[in-house]
């Protein structure tokens, strides 16, 4: 080696881990405005992956793609393709149905159905599966003790889901969509309305869950994509601009837009 | 990574700001300190000694700002990638110019007892091992503030020099000894003055590792050759 020792090799880029979803080359139009400009990244098995950008950067948009809810809207159009276990979801033969079992998603403002706790939960199970009257408790048990909710609401399952508090509310929409037993978790700024504490349950809970499923996190909380996520993608513009380890992310950025964006010299 | 541009929040910017002029303003204090320490032992001023012996207070005092400072950074504005390195560095970094403050402090403290015995030889060299480590100071000070990873790596380096002149001065005081008795008190009191002096430069080294750490992101953990051999059964076989 010289006397520079500046020279450092390029850290190695993504997860050691199988990828879930691999996205290559995607494109997105709103009416025509390019959202999303060649997006290409593998999503890794059973890690978090954090979504990180100023507004408008297509963050959303690109979580949005994941389970094609774009698709109720017409003029909107996505080009390239997300393959999910080797399949591609893009593709119109790619059912709506079998998507929307596989990737499950929570958005920022906690939206329970207006009905019991129990049927929050059981509705969406009844969708897709008939069950008897004990299996369906069983599942609806489950959801709700995986979502740390159980404990909460187990003497109250017929009350109303909205007389919850937000956080509880936001862990009922967690157990409504872990309830279908997806494989991936799409969560938009899952706990942009809440308080500290109710923040700090959803983070602990999206530990947990980690290991089922494959989390793709859009927060605006930069603190909690370092706290929560395994990788870090930091987009732009409807660009990915750098995508690491959240620790070498959160250290060592690469880019100097996204160490600028961290470090809240974004002009 | 320094990008050069402002913190959103200009407050931001001067704590950091303030940070760096602290450390700077504590290493020049403990540069000041150790040249003093090589004067009063010069002039055999005791008086003065006591004095650069008081100073260090000063440095001690700037570094528990800088710990203050750093807690307050770490807790109020979380700091991320390159302020998050700048700040660890701050801390680091003062911790090793504390140290070699005590060092420089130790060398005027032992100025005192040399002054009461008859002068010998051997203290010109203590002189020019002192400028070495001050010029070592001063460089990774300025490779601090000018955040220059090339000019930290370079102190790091050279400082084999410091540590090859170490080596010499103490074979030469070993022969002052073995030739008279009478040089021992006095030659001792070098030993350790010098020790000091070369211990300052391991603190300099340490501090361009921190440089370079702040600003690549990398340790530098290259293995550097070392010179310092007065411990090597070689070194204190010579003059027998």
């Amino acid at each position: 080696m010289t006397d520079s020792a500046l020279a450092t090799n390029p850290a190695p880029v993504a997860a050691a881990a199988a990828p879930k979803l691999v996205v290559r080359d995607l494109h997105f139009y709103y009416n025509g405005f390019h959202a999303l400009k060649g997006i290409s990244m593998d999503i890794p098995e059973k890690q978090v992956t954090a979504i990180i950008g100023p507004s408008g950067c297509g963050k959303s948009t690109l979580l949005r793609v994941f389970n094609r809810i774009y698709a109720i809207y017409p003029k909107l159009e996505a080009k390239g393709s997300i393959e999910l276990d080797g399949a591609n979801i893009l593709d119109p033969g790619y059912s709506l149905n079998r998507l929307r079992s596989k990737v499950g998603m929570v958005f920022q403002k906690p939206v329970p159905f207006p009905m019991t706790i129990f049927e929050n939960v059981a509705y969406g199970i009844r969708h897709h599966e008939k069950l008897s009257k004990t299996d369906m408790e069983g599942r609806v048990e489950q959801a709700l003790r995986s979502a740390a909710l159980w404990d909460e609401v187990k003497d109250k399952l017929k009350q109303n889901a909205l007389g919850l508090s937000g956080g509880q509310q936001q862990r009922l929409c967690i157990a409504r969509a872990i309830a279908l037993r997806p494989e991936v978790l799409l969560l938009d700024e899952p706990t942009s309305a809440l308080d500290p504490i109710a923040t700090s349950r959803i983070e602990q809970l999206v530990e947990e869950l980690k290991s089922q499923f494959t989390i793709v996190m859009v927060t605006h909380n930069m603190q909690q994509a370092a706290r929560v996520s395994d990788l870090t993608a930091f987009m732009y513009l409807g660009e990915l601009i750098e995508f690491d380890q959240t620790e070498k992310i959160f250290t060592k950025p690469g880019k100097k837009q996204t160490e600028d964006y961290i470090t809240g010299r974004f002009g | 990574m320094n990008t050069g541009t402002d913190h959103i929040i200009k407050s931001y910017d001067s704590e950091l700001a303030r940070l760096t002029g602290e450390i700077v303003r504590m290493g020049e204090l403990s540069v000041t300190q150790l040249e003093a320490a090589i004067d009063v032992l010069e002039r055999r001023d005791e008086r003065a000694a006591q004095r650069v012996v008081g100073n260090d207070d000063a440095i001690d005092q700037l570094e528990q700002e800088i710990g203050h400072d750093v807690v307050r950074l770490l807790a109020l504005r979380a700091p991320m990638a390159g302020d998050l390195r700048n700040v660890y560095a701050a801390l680091r970094i003062a911790s090793d110019i504390e140290r070699i403050g005590d060092y420089a402090a130790n060398v005027a403290k032992r100025s005192i007892p040399l002054s009461m015995v008859a002068p010998v030889a051997p203290v010109g060299g203590l002189h020019q091992l002192a400028k070495l480590a001050a010029a070592e100071v001063r460089q990774v000070l300025a490779a601090y503030r000018d955040r220059d990873a090339e000019r930290a790596y370079q102190v790091w380096k050279d400082d084999v020099v410091l540590d090859e002149a170490y080596t010499g001065y103490f074979r030469q005081l070993l022969t002052y000894m073995m030739e008279d008795p009478r040089n021992i008190t006095p030659c001792t009191h070098l030993l350790f003055m010098a020790k000091n002096i070369e211990r300052i430069g391991d603190h300099a080294t340490n501090i361009a590792e921190n440089v370079w750490f702040q600003v690549t992101g990398e340790p530098l953990d290259k293995q550097r050759s070392k010179r310092d051999l007065t411990s090597s059964p070689e070194t204190t076989k010579l003059g027998e």
